[in-house]
């Protein structure tokens, strides 16, 4: 492994900067000095925070878990977009019948969309991305639907079922 | 495969890489090392020749390679520091391949983006965005230059002994400048 010294010989302090950081102090009592001064530098950060940064923080903070959702190959069953919503919702400190009325939609609707007894309709998926000023996208609500559908589909076989009796024909060939 | 404190994945990541001579974007990915990797980064020893990441093998640590190959160009060690009172990430170590450091990189932002997913991180995890290194003496100046962390001397009748933070709006500006453009 290079020395501090000889990566110094190689590279400016700007590149060294710009692609390196060194491990801090392995001395636990010059590591507990420090970490303390941090705490104590990071509480008054958070007396001093205004609250549009508290909520920019808690909006990203669910905007990434939805993206990193989305993106995992497991499927979580508590995290449906009802859930998602709510926690929207929640993270504006607001109520859901005053969310409901910010957005123009019914409180039993919103309600039951929070609840898991109805699917949202596509105007509240648009009006969630007018709301949150495009902060969360309406393809984004589309995706976590997507989501829960294909996982319902695969594990409830009688969704599909159901409709059999509709289907009058069919294909009677495979194509695999 | 990691999970965060919430349980869930943490998925591969994408970024965008420049290539300095053709001045044009390859996608790169950034996600969590494995163990097979670690083997490949001890062989490497020309690319990663600065520390010997083979100690950080039971750690949270990040790889961060082209989309179109498996050839490592990053790595970053984080801690989580989940106490309410420190409540932040900290990159312990981060090493950029040897041929993509100074002047005759062939890739640039590999740095950026490795501490912008931390940025990511610290919001995904709830710590407001609140990420810490502690940096060599000598590069006091071009953290705070390069990525806006603010140095915070530690009085001490040892060594100086600070530490480079950054909080809610210089972490979203680094995710802004080197994560959403992907």
């Amino acid at each position: 492994m290079k020395s501090y010294k000889e990566i110094e010989k190689k590279h400016s302090p700007e590149e060294i900067a710009e692609s390196l950081v060194f491990p801090g102090p392995k001395d636990p009592a010059k590591r507990g000095e420090m970490l303390s001064v941090l705490r104590q530098v990071r509480k008054q950060q958070k007396e001093s925070q205004s609250e549009e940064s508290k909520l920019i923080s808690q909006l990203l903070q669910l905007k990434f878990l939805i993206e990193d959702y989305l993106k995992a190959d497991s499927f979580n069953k508590n995290f449906y977009f009802g859930y998602f919503l709510k926690e929207y919702i929640t993270r504006l400190e607001k109520k859901n019948r005053q969310f409901a009325q910010e957005i123009d939609v019914d409180p039993t609707e919103l309600s039951q969309i929070i609840n898991k007894h109805r699917k949202p309709t596509e105007k509240i998926i648009y009006r969630l991305e007018i709301h949150s000023n495009r902060n969360f996208p309406a393809i984004m609500w589309f995706k976590i639907l997507e989501k829960e559908r294909a996982y319902e589909l695969l594990h409830d076989k009688s969704i599909v079922n159901n409709e059999r009796g509709h289907v009058k024909q069919q294909l009677k060939f495979s194509l695999t | 495969m990691i999970r965060n404190t919430k349980g869930m994945e943490i998925a591969q990541f994408e970024v965008k890489l420049k290539e300095v001579f053709t001045n044009s974007y390859l996608m790169a990915v950034i996600e969590p090392m494995t163990l097979a990797d670690f083997k490949v980064v001890k062989k490497s020893r020309e690319q990663f020749d600065k520390f010997n990441w083979n100690q950080y093998r039971q750690k949270e640590v990040y790889k961060l390679r082209l989309k179109e190959d498996d050839i490592i160009l990053g790595l970053m060690c984080l801690i989580d520091h989940t106490d309410e009172a420190t409540d932040a990430i900290e990159i312990e170590l981060l090493e950029v391949s040897s041929e993509n450091i100074g002047k005759e990189k062939r890739l640039d932002c590999i740095g950026g983006c490795l501490i912008a997913f931390a940025c990511r991180e610290s919001f995904k995890r709830g710590h407001e965005g609140c990420v810490f290194l502690v940096p060599k003496s000598s590069l006091l100046d071009h953290y705070p230059a390069k990525y806006g962390f603010q140095y915070i001397p530690v009085k001490s009748d040892r060594r100086p002994n600070g530490f480079m933070i950054l909080f809610e709006p210089g972490a979203r500006k680094l995710i802004k400048m080197y994560l959403d453009a992907a």
